[in-house]
């Protein structure tokens, strides 16, 4: 995958496939090539929700002085 | 009580504590009342049981030391900051030890709360004049943001409501906290900062802005025009979860969504981590099954084309057999076999054909051809 695609353009992307294949007037290369790219993009999803957990950061304070 | 002054030679004299008894009995007499002025020197601190702060003049620059029992001042729940007007309640007292006079306070009020309240309509106006109120305006939440931006207080409960529900539904979200002041002057401006400050982040898709409960004025600072403005103007979709269900601070009608609680907010900027699973795992089932009828179909006329192609030949064989039956039959119409069939017969003379009775003279052996053999003859 080039550069690399938000998880939302991805799964939208994976969707339009499943709906050309369900369509049924795919070629066979065109079916093969449409799955293998839909494979990657599920594997591409997958990874997005499966990579490493999320991180919670603190911003550098903004105003870091305590009320007094 | 009564305070007696000893004799010195010809006066009378107080020692101090009988003097400030006497000066304190006397202030104890002055009626309650209401004294206007602005809160300098707060000083609030959760061990000391009075809570000390000095009123002042601001025209004339006078000062009035004030104290109150900290539970009643707390109960207030008014969040006083330096430089307010208030209204103080009080008696005057005088503190004996030190000879301080000083306003003992029942209440205190923020004044000018009605004119707050005006004030925060003609701005609710003219905000929504402009248009920043708008409903083209709101923008869609992202599904699946990037970072998250929440602004919150170092309020435990409201950011707490906010993580939680955002790592529970979304484990590998990312939350960038910009901890500011959540209430007070200093809050909008801080609040505008943090905002910004989270803005500059590249991977930044949506911000919430979250704070729990509070009285109507810890609530102001989300009406404040600077930071109302803020979040319209904010790149990215801002989601604010202010205050209780029933407060309407004026940037939540700024922002492109408001949600009821801070748990409300985290739900709406993450999607259920299970519930996408299950999406992306049906849209795989339904891509091989796509996939699958496609090959089964293209097999299926594979299959067709090579019956066709391997009956082929066996049917061009058929053809050119009958065809080889047909000429077999109109030969055999023509073969003179079948005449002979009917009884005629060739004669022969030696190898030719008689054709002419001149051709023979008596004698003369012939063969005789009929439909079964041959036989020979003789010419009479």
């Amino acid at each position: 995958m080039s550069a690399e695609p938000t998880f939302e353009a991805a799964q939208r992307e994976l969707e339009q496939i499943v709906e050309r294949l369900e369509r049924g007037q795919t070629g066979l290369d065109e079916a093969i090539a449409l799955w293998e790219r839909g494979e990657e993009l599920y594997r591409f999803c997958l990874g997005k929700l499966d990579a490493a957990h999320g991180r919670i950061e603190e911003l550098a304070r903004v105003a870091t002085e305590t009320p007094t | 009580m009564k305070i007696d002054p000893v004799e010195r030679g010809e006066r009378k004299v107080y020692s101090v504590a009988a003097f400030n008894r006497g000066v304190r009995d006397w202030v104890a007499r002055l009626p309650t009342v209401w004294v206007e002025g602005e809160v300098t020197e707060l000083r609030h601190h959760a061990n000391w049981q009075t809570v000390f702060f000095t009123l002042k003049d601001p025209a004339e620059g006078a000062c009035l030391a004030v104290t109150m029992p900290r539970g009643q001042f707390d109960a207030l729940r008014i969040d006083l900051a330096d430089g307010e007007r208030v209204h103080v309640f009080g008696r005057p007292e005088l503190f004996e030890q030190r000879g301080d006079l000083r306003l003992r306070a029942l209440t205190v009020e923020r004044f000018g709360l009605g004119d707050h309240l005006a004030a925060l309509e003609r701005l609710k106006r003219k905000l929504a004049a402009e248009g920043l109120f708008a409903a083209a305006r709101k923008r869609p939440l992202p599904r699946l943001p990037r970072a998250i931006g929440l602004v919150t207080g170092n309020d435990a409960a409201a950011k707490r409501d906010v993580l939680t529900t955002i790592v529970e539904r979304f484990p590998p979200a990312r939350v960038v906290v910009a901890e500011t002041y959540v209430q007070g002057p200093r809050a909008a401006p801080a609040i505008v900062d943090a905002l910004a400050a989270l803005c500059r982040l590249p991977e930044l898709d949506v911000v919430v802005v979250a704070r729990g409960g509070g009285s109507f004025e810890d609530l102001l600072p989300f009406s404040d025009e600077r930071l109302v403005r803020a979040v319209a103007a904010c790149p990215v979709p801002v989601v604010t979860a202010v205050g209780h269900e029933q407060d309407t601070p004026l940037c939540d009608l700024a922002a492109d969504v408001r949600a009821s609680t801070p748990t409300a907010a985290g739900r709406l900027v993450v999607p259920d981590v299970r519930e996408l699973h299950a999406t992306l795992g049906r849209s795989r089932a339904a891509l091989e099954r796509g996939t699958r009828r496609t090959l089964d179909r293209e097999r299926q006329r594979l299959a067709t084309t090579r019956e066709r192609l391997t009956r082929a030949p066996a049917l061009a064989l058929e053809r050119k057999r009958a065809a080889l039956n047909h000429a077999a039959a109109r030969l055999q119409a023509l073969s003179p076999r079948s005449t002979l069939e009917r009884g005629y017969a060739i004669v022969r003379s030696g190898d030719d054909l008689v054709r002419s009775s001149a051709t023979v003279a008596p004698g003369d052996p012939l063969r005789i051809e009929v439909a079964d053999g041959s036989f020979g003859a003789r010419v009479e």
